[in-house]
């Protein structure tokens, strides 16, 4: 009995332990974070039971076999590139502009841009080597009928170019002509095929034009926040205080002091509100010049040459609905967004609106972007100073060829330097100097450019070399020594006149300060520029001076792109001078480098004696005429190894021959 | 629990006793009670039991399982697309309102099935893709389930694909949508458009205001700035696995593989190959395939048989021509394999094609000129080749790869519009992460040299060395840029000298307190620096001439974006530690100048304040060392260019100092000065510093000239 009990007691104790076992196991079983959000979070779609049984969308082999290709949607009145362009006809892939004399009389403006664009190295003066076509609209309507241009051919491989908003008198059907004209409304603008311009204010100057007006990379702390473009031409600033005020233009409780300016004044704020009509477009250069970043509000023109410009990186482009979003957002933008918008409205001015030159030379760059397909320039190479007018692609399509854009690639120049050595009419073998520049650990080969009437010394004449020794006949034109020889595979040249002196250090030392520089001309020897109040131009010296805006050729390091930009993008006639006088040549290459990198060249320490040539004081005056403004820029420093003349060990130092005094 | 164990233990000791039988029947009795009340606490104290109730319950269900919506025959229709539809004309932006961070949210209707009156469905209610492409959605930061607070509304109507459903009566579904509203902010996503004969390019569902998501468009189609190009999704993405293949050149130059082609597009690639032999090859669909053999799988030449999509893998360049579409999810395979995609497709809009630079990872040919597509392909260089490679490979990873990328970009583009303040630029578009990562872009780029008449703010840093600060100010006020001195005073115990007993100079001068003595304070962007050019200074800097600190601002001039500084440091890897080293002797080079006396921007003050990555900045004050290197590493980061050293060098300690510096000091400063390299390099995850071997000196320091004409005489003195 008693055993009984017992057990039917263990059996009811382990019944009920069993039972809670199987009721306490699973929950604990389960992992210990639920495995969906807590409620209160959003739901989200549904996970299907079935998820893993649903049909694709497309089945395979359910495409019709050998379908008809679809039909041309009718283009009604539509063009595009590959539709009413045919590219075939530009050879080589080399766009050829002829632009059509103006019918009857023409206006001085008009004038001008005909030269501008006579200027262009695409410019050519037979219609039937062009392959583009050129109509210049009249800006002033006339009564005339516009007679229909002769190889008009419905319009077929033509642009109509009108600079100004002026409506274009359509007396003729444009047919598959491209438009070019300024901020054209986005409904009729073709994307790919027309040209959108800026809208120009009546006097922009022609050429040259005037630099950007930022004197500081980021916003003076008094700097007002935004200055609106009011509708009658001027701007109104308004004071930091802005969350108050209307973009309507009322800002009656703004408390901060607002100020009304005139019509030509260019505005001082930091944001630019542009409104969305189409009268506000003329607004939007100014702004730009200014460095005040456009703020544009639902604009219904096209931005200025959008095909190429990335605008989101220099202005702002906001829903005119949305305004006290708008002003939040300037607000609290971070500072580093104002610093990157600030300095690229100054870039994109002075590289592709500051003058109407330049505006006409970015749309048939553009063009021909179209036209060479892949080795267009890349995207980078337009929104990246120096610009796409001064980055010729075809020198390279990569932009680690370039001296420019090391930093956003992250690479390094290539190779040692290639010294290119002129030998002039003494035809004297620079013997001495031969040796000095081969003994440098960096150098990879030497170029002898031989301009002497004298036939060059045979082979065996010239001084062993560890290094390539190549020698070039030239064709006597002072211009020569820039041209972009094929011989040349390193990134440096180092450019020499045979009658200088330089010692292996000095060229190690230039061409390491070289490398830290790529964009830059290293030299020696200095020249500057000053302005010469009693003669009203500008004159220049060699003479040794606090500070210098020129290094000479005939010793210094620069990047071989510079012989391709020297000889393909500058204006033939600058050449021809530069030829014509001795030491012009010198300024011309620096004012070309100064006019690409707005930077002073670099002058290291060393001193290579060369007999000075007496400079052609009118040499500056004509470049910089013919650049349309003076690009030089002064430095007062020059760049010496980091122990010179340092009251220290000569043994200690790296570059011990410059240490003579 | 364990309680209720005890007490169920002890139990039958408290049951009185009674006849053995009935005692056997209270004891079943008891436990049964007390089982049920531990399984009603365990029901209810358990967390995860509720939850888990709730995800068997609703979460899992059938897609078979929606509710079913009947649509009357005289059901509403939406008006045809408008074409001239802008985001300002026919999208509601008010409904996206103000949001600090920036994000459009998207609302998902939940999933119906639509019949008509006779009970058959409008089309597919789901498809797979269709599937992933909302949970995608749902998972991302753009959700919300509050359809009261949505920018952007999605319907869960499947349009995919157009085959799969009947036009009018899903346009009838889409109009009876609770918030359609002239399908004003809603977004349908459809990559095969168009249905047979004429294949249109944009989905035929008629759609009122709604925006497209489609593959196919053409530019005929296309709302520039409304519509978003998408691509093709392909099946075979998930399918196969193709590992990534270095650029370079392979076994054809180039390769046609789409079947379905039209014969006259055939032709002329037939053409192609036979005119370049072995490097053209054009494949077709394989006729005479054994059983189970997936045909979509196999291409076939002749009789030569190849497996698809892995042969795209052996050609630089592949064919996407149109067929009866203008998308072609053939693009996706061969970006996924790496090879170039020649499109000849006219007027086809490229999918993301508002952001995504096609340039760079396309060769885009004229149906015209098909015949020449092999002379221009030949004509660009092999550099640029590789780089096409690659970059069609990324775009495949970042935005083809799956359902849920493609959806991501497609909002991501759309968010971009709504707030263009806080849009992702060009580069994080395009760029491959390697030349994200290998890439600096300075903040201060523009070349521009700053008028000297701004000149600089000086800014002390001082605890309480007044005679020393006295005479540094003094000789400071001598520098003719000078515009304005700022004294950070870090001292809180101590306050600063009495008005009255300050030197009098001819610029401002402001003292600043600090709240805590931090050596961050020294670059804190005070409200008070006026100027673009800042001076820092040490409290006991006597001994830099006025030409001196002159011709440093005239340097920092002409390098607005580095650090200009006298005293120059160099960081050197020690071989035998197998880490950096902290240099201080005459070198040939320099990497660093000191702060003690250092020019700089003063963006790269509020840069150290609050860009500083990692805990630099907060292990700079712990320790009170090293808060010159941080800057250094920070500039050098940021701008990618190496300090400037100006003029020779001098004995930079204090004249009182020296008694006290003894060696071992100098050694323990050398060691901690180390240590701050390599905590920051690795905070880093690179090594900033440049390496230079120039200074910068007057242009005719130490020359042959009469030393009154120079402008910066006074240089190099000691």
């Amino acid at each position: 009995m008693k055993s009984w009990r017992r057990k039917s007691l263990w059996l009811a104790l382990s019944a009920s332990w069993l039972f809670l076992f199987l009721l306490g196991l699973p929950p604990l079983l389960r992992p210990a974070v639920p495995p969906r959000p807590l409620p209160g979070a959003p739901e989200g779609w549904p996970h299907w039971l079935d998820a893993e049984l649903l049909p694709s969308y497309s089945q395979p082999g359910e495409l019709p076999e050998d379908a008809a290709p679809p039909t041309r949607a009718p283009s009604g009145g539509g063009c595009n590139w590959g539709a009413c362009f045919d590219p075939s006809q530009c050879r080589c892939g080399g766009l050829k502009v002829f632009v059509y004399p103006a019918a009857g009389p023409t206006s001085e403006i008009h004038h001008q841009i005909l030269a501008s664009l006579q200027r262009s190295r695409y410019h050519t003066f037979s219609p039937r080597e062009a392959c583009l076509l050129l109509f210049l609209s009249p800006d002033a309507p006339t009564g005339a009928p516009i007679p229909v241009p002769a190889q008009w051919d419905g319009g077929k491989n033509h642009l109509v170019l009108s600079l100004h908003p002026a409506p274009c008198p359509k007396t003729f059907q444009l047919g598959q002509a491209m438009v070019a004209e300024a901020s054209p409304p986005v409904d009729t603008f073709r994307p790919g095929f027309d040209v959108a311009l800026p809208c120009l204010p009546e006097a922009h100057p022609l050429q040259g034009g005037a630099p950007g007006q930022l004197r500081q990379h980021s916003p003076h702390p008094a700097e007002t926040l935004l200055a609106l473009a009011e509708e009658r031409g001027g701007w109104r600033t308004v004071g930091t205080n802005s969350s108050a005020c209307h973009w309507d233009g009322r800002c009656e409780q703004d408390l901060a002091p607002n100020q009304t300016l005139g019509r030509a004044t260019l505005p001082r704020a930091t944001f630019c509100l542009i409104p969305s009509h189409h009268s506000a477009a003329s607004r939007f250069l100014q702004a730009l010049q200014a460095g005040c970043v456009p703020v544009l509000l639902s604009p219904r023109w096209e931005l200025p040459f959008s095909e190429v410009i990335d605008w989101t990186k220099a202005a702002i482009v906001a829903d005119e609905r949305l305004p006290v979003q708008v002003a939040a957002a300037l607000q609290q933008m971070p500072p580093a967004r104002v610093l990157a918008l600030r300095q690229q409205t100054q870039f994109l001015w002075d590289a592709y609106f500051s003058s109407v030159e330049k505006i006409i030379h970015t749309t048939l760059e553009i063009i021909q972007d179209r036209i060479s397909g892949v080795s267009a320039h890349p995207s980078l190479m337009w929104n990246n100073p120096p610009g796409a007018l001064l980055a010729l692609p075809t020198f390279s399509t990569s932009p680690q060829d370039y001296p420019f854009y090391h930093l956003q690639q992250g690479s390094r120049p290539m190779g040692g330097f290639s010294a290119l050595i002129q030998v002039g009419a003494s035809a004297q073998l620079p013997l001495k100097l031969i040796q000095a520049v081969a003994g440098s650990q960096h150098c990879a080969q030497v170029l002898i450019l031989w301009s002497s009437e004298r036939p060059p010394p045979p082979r065996g004449k010239w001084p062993e070399t560890a290094v390539p020794l190549t020698v070039m006949e030239g064709h006597r034109k002072a211009s020569d020594r820039f041209f972009p020889h094929s011989t040349i595979n390193t990134d440096a040249i180092l450019s020499l006149d045979a009658h200088c002196s330089l010692s292996t250090s000095e060229v190690d030392f230039a061409f390491v300060v070289w490398q830290n520089f790529p964009e830059r001309m290293v030299g020696f020897l200095t020249m500057s520029h000053f302005w010469d109040s009693a003669r009203g131009g500008w004159g220049y010296t060699a003479e040794k001076a606090n500070e210098f805006s020129m290094v000479l050729t005939s010793a210094a390091f620069y990047h071989r792109y510079y012989h391709t930009l020297f000889t393909h993008s500058l204006p033939r006639a600058l050449r021809t001078l530069a030829d014509g006088a001795p030491g012009c040549v010198d300024v011309l290459l620096n004012f070309l480098v100064a006019a690409v990198t707005k930077l002073p060249p670099i002058k290291a320490s060393g001193d290579p004696r060369p007999e000075l040539q007496p400079p052609d004081p009118d040499c500056v005056n004509l470049m910089a005429a013919g650049f349309g403004h003076m690009p030089l820029v002064s430095s007062r420093l020059r760049l010496d190894p980091v122990l010179f003349k340092d009251p220290v060990s000569v043994l200690r130092k790296k570059y011990r021959s410059l240490e003579k005094p | 629990m364990c309680a209720s164990v005890k007490y169920n233990i002890r139990g039958p000791a408290l049951i009185p006793r009674m006849k053995t039988k009935h005692r056997i029947y209270y004891i079943a009795l008891f436990s049964v009670v007390l089982l049920g009340l531990i399984a009603t606490g365990v029901f209810q104290f358990w967390p995860h039991s509720i939850e888990s109730a709730s995800d068997w319950g609703v979460e899992k269900r059938s897609v078979r399982a929606v509710p079913v919506v009947r649509l009357p025959a005289d059901s509403p229709i939406p008006e045809r697309g408008d074409l001239s539809c802008r985001m300002h004309t026919c999208f509601d932006v008010y409904r996206c309102g103000f949001n600090p961070k920036n994000k459009i949210k998207v609302y998902i209707y939940p999933l119906k099935k639509y019949v008509d009156d006779s009970g058959a469905p409008v089309g597919t209610t789901l498809s797979r893709e269709y599937n992933e492409l909302l949970a995608a959605i749902a998972d991302s930061d753009y959700y919300t389930d509050d359809i009261g607070r949505a920018c952007l509304f999605v319907p869960s109507v499947d349009v995919l694909n157009q085959n799969a459903l009947r036009v009018k009566e899903t346009a009838q579904a889409l109009a009876q949508l609770a918030r359609w509203d002239r399908g004003m902010n809603h977004l349908l996503f459809n990559m095969l458009p168009g249905s047979p004969p004429d294949y249109n390019t944009a989905l035929d569902v008629p759609r009122d205001r709604a925006l497209l998501a489609g593959g196919g468009f053409s530019t005929w189609t296309y709302r520039q700035g409304y519509d978003v190009s998408i691509p093709v999704y392909s099946p075979l993405s998930v399918e196969v696995e193709l590992p990534e293949k270095g650029p370079g050149a392979r076994r054809y130059f180039l390769l046609s593989s789409q079947m379905g082609l039209h014969p006259e597009f055939r032709e002329e690639l037939e053409a192609l190959q036979a005119k370049h032999g072995d490097a053209v090859m054009v494949l077709d669909k394989c006729t005479n395939l054994s059983e189970g053999v997936l045909a979509v799988r196999k291409r076939c030449h002749k009789h030569q048989v190849f497996d698809y999509p892995q042969v795209l893998q052996e050609a630089t360049f592949c064919v996407v021509l149109r067929g009866a579409r203008l998308g072609q999810a053939a693009l996706s395979d061969v970006l996924q394999a790496g090879c170039v995609p020649v499109v000849i497709a006219d007027s086809y809009i490229l999918p993301f094609s508002e952001v995504l630079d096609w340039k760079r990872a396309s060769v885009v040919v004229p149906e015209e000129k098909m015949s020449d597509t092999y002379s221009i392909l030949q004509s660009i260089p092999q550099r640029q080749v590789e780089e096409m490679q690659r970059q069609a490979r990324w775009f495949w990873e970042a935005y083809f790869r799956s359902i849920k990328a493609i959806a991501l970009a497609t909002l991501q583009i759309i968010n971009d519009r709504i707030y263009p303040y806080a849009a992702i630029s060009y580069e994080e578009w395009n760029d491959p992460p390697m030349v994200k990562w290998s890439s600096v872009s300075n903040p201060l780029f523009l070349p521009l040299i700053p008028p000297q008449s701004q000149g600089f703010t000086a800014i002390v840093l001082t605890y309480d060395r007044v005679e020393s600060l006295f005479r540094v100010i003094t000789e400071v006020s001598k520098v003719p840029s000078l515009s304005k001195l700022l004294v950070v005073w870090n001292n809180q115990n101590k306050n600063p000298p009495e008005e009255s007993l300050w030197p009098k100079i001819r610029v401002p001068l402001k003292v600043v307190r600090t709240a805590e003595n931090k050596l961050s304070n020294r670059f804190f962007p005070y409200n008070e620096i006026e100027t673009e050019a800042v001076l820092a200074i040490d409290d006991d800097i006597i001994m830099l001439t006025s030409d001196e600190l002159q011709f440093g601002y005239e340097v920092w001039r002409e390098f607005p974006d580095r650090l200009v500084g006298y005293p120059g440091r160099l960081h050197l890897w020690d071989h035998e530690m197998n880490k950096w080293k902290y240099e201080s002797e005459w070198t040939n080079e320099v990497s660093m100048v000191l702060t003690g006396a250092a020019f700089y921007h003063k963006y790269f003050n509020y840069l150290y304040t609050y860009k500083m990555p990692g805990d630099i900045k907060n292990w700079v004050d712990a320790h009170m060392n090293c808060e010159d290197i941080a800057m250094n590493f920070l500039v050098a980061n940021v701008t990618g260019k190496a300090v400037i050293k100006v003029t020779p060098r001098k004995k930079f300690k204090c004249p009182e100092c020296t008694a006290i510096d003894g060696l071992s000091l100098d050694q323990t400063h050398m060691v901690e000065r180390s240590e701050c390299i390599n905590k920051f390099a690795s905070v880093f995850g690179t090594m900033p510093l440049k390496v230079v071997e120039h200074r910068a000196d007057p242009v005719l320091y130490k020359d042959d000239f009469p030393e009154k004409l120079k402008s910066f005489p006074n240089i190099g003195s000691l």
